[in-house]
């Protein structure tokens, strides 16, 4: 088995590859060449070579990025009638010479013989050189009639266990119609859905790092792919593990055992109180929650606490705004300040009453009537293109990416064009009529039978999902009920799997599969029997969202320390302890006027509204703390939009913006309320402590504050200030700093 | 005929006007004129009233307010169970703009109009509600848990809603008690969206409705509970008013909804002599073809589009040639639905069975073109349209045939109350109308959608558009008709033609025609099958002034009646009528001279005015201009080139014109004189005070403390009858301000001009 020589590693799949060196093709399997020595087919043996070497490329010769110098292959190779046209036929046919094949303009570029942008592709003494050679002097034959077609890849192994800092060879074996087979391994493509933890280089040698969890290589040859799953052990010993709660730790427990990596021990009860009412109700536990929580010695008290969350408004209020950006809520005009209203609280109240999430895509998948009417129809104003809706719908609920797939085959993936527009043929049907309110249709089912038109055969499709059959649809039935009848359907293979890996990711910041709406056979979960647990537990409750949400936060595994122990700081996709994220940027706002006692105002809505319920991002623009922390602007289905990151930026407004300033010195606000109130400090210090982190301030923190409070405070000319002035200061100062803490600012 | 021509502005009293009149303004024309012009002489409007109804039997005091609503005086309502009268102070005296409503017994429950007579003649209406329920005014600010009104179980609130604020309510209820909880907004002419909330003791979301029902609550336990309730987008302000009703009911009783207005729509149902319940009853399962409901024909059937994606099929024997009427009435019933219709004919069994449709049919189109969402109008802002059906199935081959009926608005919605009802019936021609004032582009970019009451201004002609949803295969034309007018005003109807959609009602009032209201009789009238029938004109109108429609959604509705008045203060700033009231006549192939009066009261900001011709048969007379200098002028039709075939007619010019409006002059000559008595009695009061003052000085002591007791008394009357100065001053000031001469742009219509085509002459 040849290896590669080149060094470069860590390339993404649209990088040009530049680095994928002529040295490769000297190595070009024998058994290839010896297979195709009679005559070489275009389909089977060249088109490997110049997706191989990168010809079609998106920044190379593919038409999906242009085709560089007018020479247009198809992305990836995976059409090669047309790349036989466009070298043979196109250009007059002057990229190849059959007469005297080495003038031939083809190789002469590829070869470096005649000034190349690309430069040396395929080198002119190498395997792959004389293939293509030999293939141009047969007269460029496409394929014979007898030759057989490529059916599928195999990697092997496809499974295994590598240690951390070891190698791992793979095998790519193409399998053909006639049951023959091929070694394709120095012309397969590789790719690692995590090069963090493994790296793999074009000859298939797998890299594997110090990080302990999953990780997979796609190996891709022509239209197929396979995937080689690597568990990389830590092989710490893992001794006593918290009792299992439910299927959840079963999973997890399991997952750390076999790759030995010891979970931290379960979090105190202020910790998780915080954390959960964080996740689920989006703000922090109130003092007398905290005081009472930690207080009360019932054994189903953290049960207890996430019941009475979700049944809480908050827990509405919070999901509406996790959803409604993700479904374009969003605020071009004034006017569409009703339907943008109508449309959160739609699926606020949903949650609210716990509507099953089947019904809820439903209800807009197949919205008709009026905003005002029927609220799930806004989806419609502001998703109008089918294209735009089969791609939203599809990311969205089902986890699948088909933006690829409208102009080529997907390239990860086994969707084609076809599977494309089948899924734009279920919204072929959507009627609109205009409404007195400007840019606003009232949504209504055409009679007719839903077709789209592949743009690229100009072949009219019926609606089908994924290649999957709905059924003859009558010209009067709404093809969207199909699509969601489809979608809601128990052995749906996307849609509860799309949802639940979305809200694994809400609690425990990685998805099972990242990014969590991108799920394929190609990126596999990290736990899939803990998804597929999570999946039918999800199917059985009948789409119970609050089911999910109880199931998840009442499990030992998110009950988890976020502090680490000996082993498992650089686990960062087990699950052996909680990931520590930032508040987002709602929850933070929000947070920071509960612990300073101040009031943010919104437009047009009531004193006291939360930045959680706010129903569109037309907030953003008058709230630089809401831009600065990454509140998204409902432009994308993508929960990406939303900036989870840190910034200078951040840092620079908590620690000195007038905005935050003004809060902590707001005249009714917490440190004026303190400065003023007849209770003993160490009292004071503790309600901040329960405001701010849901716990009692430990004896060297009092400590500390304490001093802070009694020190005296001068005033710019030296004397000392007044003392109702300086106690203000004093908590002021406290309370900023409670407020800059890690501790504070981030839910752990 | 200069005698003829008033001189006198609108506005003014005849007085007044002679003085104004000599001003000449400078003239350009319309197309030219600024932006800075309003739209629409002030008319007067009640737009609010608090509360909003009351009890059957009970006794109600309300306090209205309005636009354009000076000298109010007479509280009248459509239905005669309901009377005020003002509410007088301690005095005696009236107290402006309260009222104490008395409801009789035998009033029936529901939405009726009210309205007030004003300086200006009678208002728009506002909706005043009666009911069964006690009722109570929200008299405190309710914006929060602590200070949430209690309610009584079976009881009504009126009360207005504030911006940016939660309204608060408390209420008991015992465990398992059902209690529905229904607001009624929108469809009691409020801008209110409502929002309603049941919540716990704590105030926490128990249930929720936004899309305007009802929440039918059970307590969970015996205790206190929470409505909240505020506007879908916290907007708020004196047009956001509500009433919210707390029934309770034994589960699974059906609680009518709080009565609502009419869409304009519905004008159109129910068909003349359709009985109150269809006698057939649809059947479930029946959405399949295989479960298809066997019904004859004709036939009359209620039915409900539940649940979600439901489809009602019937199957129904017919024979080749048949021609069937299918109406469909669901969204004319108040209902968010979309009906359609798909007819086919089914040949085969089991597997063989092939199915051709025969017809689809879906909306009751407009009538007219409905303006759309451009920069103007493109057509008037009503639409008489409907999403229900009301169309011919002509059947082309015998045997059996299915009608599958859906509600395209209702493929996720499961709502039993979305019901419908079908017919199916064999022709029975007839026809309904419904009339609105006139809207017209007054200039660019102009999209007003007021409200119009017809409150005459002396020798004004207003144009009210008819148009008319033709039933079953009737053709023919229709006449239109006003009767019951007060004293000095006519009216004249334009025909709608056969096989037209509309026509035009115009209402005169003579120069002189007395202040006075009245209750009109407004129908259409044609001849069906050799028979004369009379259908009434329902009248539709905004329920809001909206200034401009491209920012507000404006909202028609039905009224109840056709309140007609005259004002009497005022006048139309021009009348242009022909020089004789007669029948004119000409040949078909001949021309007609009309001379034309004008009769000016305004200045005007143009010179001419364009004008077209209402009437069919005329609608092809060029447009031609008019001077608006000159006192008279001629118009001159061309029978041979308009093509008018022989017949009598009855048409009117019609163009707009930016009259510089003088608002309340006569206010101005009051305020004046108001003005002059207060600071009589100021000096005088002064004079009086100094006098009293100086006479507390050299008294005897033993009458110091008398005198100077009276001093201070006249002092306190000086300062009271100077401060009263200070208002009349003020009053003056703004009375003068807004008689300020401002350009207006409004619709002119001439008086109706009735002719004569006849045949040619036989030489």
């Amino acid at each position: 088995m040849a290896h590669s020589r080149s060094t470069a590693a860590q390339r993404g799949f649209w990088s040009v590859r530049f680095y994928l060196t002529v040295v490769a093709f000297l190595y070009v399997s024998q058994t290839c060449v010896a297979e195709v020595a009679s005559s070489v087919s275009f389909v089977n043996d060249v088109v490997p070579i110049l997706t191989k070497a990168g010809c079609n490329a998106g920044a190379c010769h593919a038409k999906s990025g242009g085709g560089q110098k007018g020479f247009q292959l198809s992305l990836l190779g995976f059409e090669p009638l047309e790349d036989y046209e466009s070298l043979v036929k196109d250009g007059y046919g002057r990229r190849l010479f059959p007469a005297a094949p080495d003038e031939s303009l083809f190789l002469r570029k590829a070869s470096g013989q005649t000034p190349h942008g690309g430069g040396i592709r395929i080198a002119q003494n190498s395997a792959a050189y004389a293939l293509l050679r030999r293939w141009i002097a047969q007269g460029t034959p496409y394929r014979s009639a007898s030759e057989p077609q490529l059916t599928s890849v195999e990697v092997q192994p496809n499974l295994g266990l590598v240690k951390m800092n070891a190698e791992q060879q793979l095998k790519a074996v193409a399998r053909y119609s006639d049951d023959s087979v091929r070694d394709v391994t120095n012309v397969a493509l590789y790719e690692s859905n995590a090069e963090a933890m493994a790296t793999v280089t074009e000859s298939g040698l797998v890299k594997v790092h110090d990080i302990p969890g999953k990780v997979a290589v796609m190996v891709r040859y022509q239209g197929t792919v396979a995937v080689f799953t690597a568990a990389v052990p830590l092989g710490a010993t893992v001794g006593t593990l918290p009792a299992t709660k439910n299927f959840v730790d079963e999973h997890i427990f399991a997952n750390l055992r076999q790759l030995g990596i010891p979970p931290s021990t379960v979090c105190s009860d202020a910790t998780f109180l915080r954390r959960v009412t964080l996740d689920i109700a989006g703000r922090l536990p109130s003092e007398d929650e905290a005081a009472a929580f930690l207080a009360s010695s019932e054994d189903s008290k953290r049960d207890q606490v996430v019941e009475s969350l979700l049944r809480s408004p908050d827990y509405a209020d919070f999901f509406a705004g996790k959803w409604t950006p993700l479904l374009k809520n969003r605020r071009d005009d004034a006017s569409d300040i009703t339907s943008n209203f109508a449309f959160h609280a739609w699926i606020r109240d949903s949650l609210l009453a716990n509507v099953p999430y089947d019904q809820i895509v439903r209800e807009l998948l197949a919205a008709t009537g009026t905003v005002i009417g029927n609220p799930p129809v806004a989806w419609y104003k502001r998703v109008k293109d089918p294209k735009e809706q089969l791609e939203d719908v599809a990311q969205l609920f089902l986890g699948v990416r088909m933006q690829c797939a409208q102009c080529h085959h997907h390239p990860f993936e086994r969707w084609s064009q076809d599977d494309y527009y089948s899924l734009a043929a279920f919204f072929s049907q959507v009627g609109r009529k205009p409404t007195g309110t400007r840019g606003e249709d009232l949504i209504f089912h055409k009679r007719g039978v839903a077709t789209a038109m592949n743009v690229k055969t100009g072949m009219p499709l019926k609606p089908a999902a994924f290649g999957d059959s709905v059924g003859e649809i009558p010209p009067d039935a709404d093809p969207r009920l199909r699509l969601a009848d489809w979608m809601s359907s128990q052995d749906n293979p996307f849609f509860a799997k799309a949802l639940v890996n979305r809200y694994w990711k809400h609690f425990f910041k990685r998805a099972l599969i990242e990014p969590e709406d991108d799920i394929r056979d190609t990126n596999p979960p990290t736990n899939p029997e803990l998804l597929a647990a999570l999946e039918h537990h999800f199917l059985t409750s009948g789409f119970d969202l609050k089911s999910l949400v109880r199931v998840i936060t009442q499990s030992q595994a998110y009950q988890l320390s976020a502090e680490p122990n000996e082993h498992n700081l650089a686990d960062r996709q087990n699950y052996s302890r909680f990931y520590p994220r930032r508040m987002q940027a709602e929850v933070m706002l929000d947070a920071i006027d509960h612990l300073t006692g101040a009031t943010t105002r919104f437009a047009n809505l009531p004193p006291g509204t939360r930045a959680i319920a706010l129903p569109d991002n037309s907030y953003n623009n008058a709230s630089p703390f809401l831009q600065v922390f990454g509140r998204p602007d409902s432009l994308s289905v993508c929960e990406c939009e939303r900036v989870q990151s840190s910034s200078l930026a951040q840092s620079l407004h908590l620690i000195n913006s007038s905005d935050i300033k003004s809060k902590l010195a707001v005249g009714n606000g917490r440190a004026a309320t303190l400065a003023t109130k007849e209770i003993p400090d160490e009292k004071k210090i503790s309600e901040l402590y329960l405001a701010a982190f849901s716990r009692q301030p430990r004896a060297d923190e009092l400590k500390t504050a304490l001093e802070y409070l009694n020190e005296p405070l001068l005033d710019a000319s030296g004397n000392p200030l007044e003392k109702a002035t300086a106690a203000r200061g004093n908590f002021q100062d406290l309370i900023w700093a409670l407020m800059n803490s890690k501790e504070f600012l981030f839910n752990h | 005929m200069p005698s003829r021509v008033f001189r006198m502005c609108c506005g003014c009293s005849p007085a007044i006007s002679r003085a104004v009149m000599m001003i000449c303004g400078t003239a350009t024309l319309i197309s030219s004129t600024a932006l800075a012009q309003s739209v629409c002489l002030p008319a007067p409007r009640l737009l609010t009233m608090m509360p909003m109804g009351g009890q059957v039997g009970a006794s109600v005091e309300i306090v209205i307010t309005g636009d354009n609503f000076e000298d109010t005086d007479e509280l009248s309502f459509s239905d005669k169970g309901i009377t005020a009268t003002r509410k007088l102070d301690a005095s005696g005296k009236p107290v402006p703009n309260q009222y104490v409503v008395s409801i009789a017994d035998n009033c029936p429950a529901g939405v009726h109009e009210a309205r007030v007579m004003t300086r200006l003649g009678v208002s728009s209406s506002r909706v005043f509600n009666v009911g069964s329920l006690p009722e109570v005014t929200r008299t405190a600010a309710n914006a929060s848990l602590k200070t949430a009104m209690p309610l009584t179980v079976d009881s009504i609130c009126n009360a207005v809603m504030t911006a940016q604020v939660i309204d608060y309510y408390s209420f008991e209820a015992t465990k398992g008690q059902r209690i529905v909880v229904d607001c009624a907004a929108t469809g009691i002419d409020s801008k209110l969206n409502p929002v309603v909330i049941v919540a716990d003791q704590q105030g926490a979301d128990l249930m929720v409705q936004r899309r305007g029902g009802a929440i039918s609550f059970t307590a969970p336990d015996t205790g206190s509970y929470v409505v909240k309730l505020h506007d879908l987008t916290f907007k708020g302000g004196s047009q956001y008013f509500y009433r919210l009703a707390l029934q309770s009911a034994v589960p699974g009783e059906l609680v009518p909804r709080l009565p609502s207005t009419r869409t304009v729509s519905s004008f159109s149902w129910p068909p003349p002599g359709l009985i109150d319940e269809a006698p057939l009853a649809e059947s479930e399962p029946n959405n399949q073809h295989a479960l298809a409901q066997k019904i004859a024909l004709p036939c009359d059937i209620r039915g409900s589009f539940f649940p979600a994606a439901d489809v009602d099929t019937f199957e129904f024997s017919a024979s080749k040639g048949d021609v069937w009427w299918v109406e469909v009435a669901s969204e004319r019933l108040g209902l968010p639905t979309d009906p359609s219709i798909v007819v086919q004919h089914v040949t085969g069994e089991g597997a063989d069975e092939k199915r051709n449709d025969v017809v689809e049919l879906s909306d009751i189109a407009s009538p007219m073109k409905v303006s759309s969402n451009g920069y103007s109008y493109d057509g008037p802002p009503y639409d008489a349209g409907s999403t229900d059906i009301l169309g011919k199935v002509e059947i082309k081959e015998d045997g059996i045939h299915r009608l599958q009926l859906r509600d395209l608005f209702g493929g996720t919605r499961n709502d039993p109350l979305n019901v419908y009802r079908l017919i199916i019936r064999k022709a029975i021609p007839d026809f309904a109308i419904v009339g609105w004032a006139l809207h017209m582009n007054l200039r660019n970019g102009d999209r007003n959608a007021l409200s119009k009451p017809i409150a005459l201004r002396g020798g004004t002609t207003m144009p009210i558009e008819v148009v008319v949803v033709r039933r079953d295969g009737f053709d023919g034309e229709i006449d239109l008709v006003m009767e019951g007018l007060p004293d000095g005003v006519t009216a004249a109807g334009i025909k709608i033609p056969s096989g037209k959609t509309s026509g035009i009602m115009l209402v005169t009032a003579e120069q002189n025609a007395p202040r006075a209201l009245v209750s009109a009789s407004f129908y259409g009238r044609a001849t069906i099958d050799g028979n004369v029938v009379t259908r009434p004109c329902h009248m539709a109108s905004m329920q809001w002034p909206i200034p401009d429609a491209s920012q507000e959604v404006p909202v028609p509705r039905l009224l109840a009646d056709v309140p007609v008045s005259v004002c009497g203060s005022e006048f139309a700033p021009i009348t242009i009528a022909p020089i004789e009231n007669t029948l004119w006549e000409v040949t078909v192939s001949g021309k007609l001279t009309l001379p034309l009066v004008h009769t000016r009261r305004c200045e005007f900001s143009g010179d001419s005015i364009n004008l077209r011709t209402f009437g069919p048969g005329f609608e092809g007379v060029p447009a031609f201009d008019v001077s608006l200098n000159d006192e008279t002028s001629e118009v001159v039709l061309d029978l041979a080139a308009l093509k008018t075939p022989p017949g009598d007619y009855t048409i009117a010019f019609y163009g707009s014109a930016v009259a510089r409006y003088r608002y309340n002059v006569e206010a101005v000559t009051t305020a004046e004189v108001a003005l002059k008595q207060a600071q009589q009695k100021a000096m005088n009061v002064k004079v009086e005070a100094q006098s009293l003052t100086e006479l507390s000085q050299t008294v005897p002591d033993d009458q110091k403390v008398t005198a100077a007791r009276m001093a201070q008394e006249a002092v306190a009357r000086q300062k009271a009858a100077e401060a009263a100065v200070v208002l009349a001053d003020k009053l003056l000031k703004d009375v003068t301000a807004r008689a300020q001469p401002k350009d207006i742009v409004d619709i002119v219509v001439s008086t109706p001009i009735r002719i004569r085509v006849n045949p040619a002459e036989k030489k």
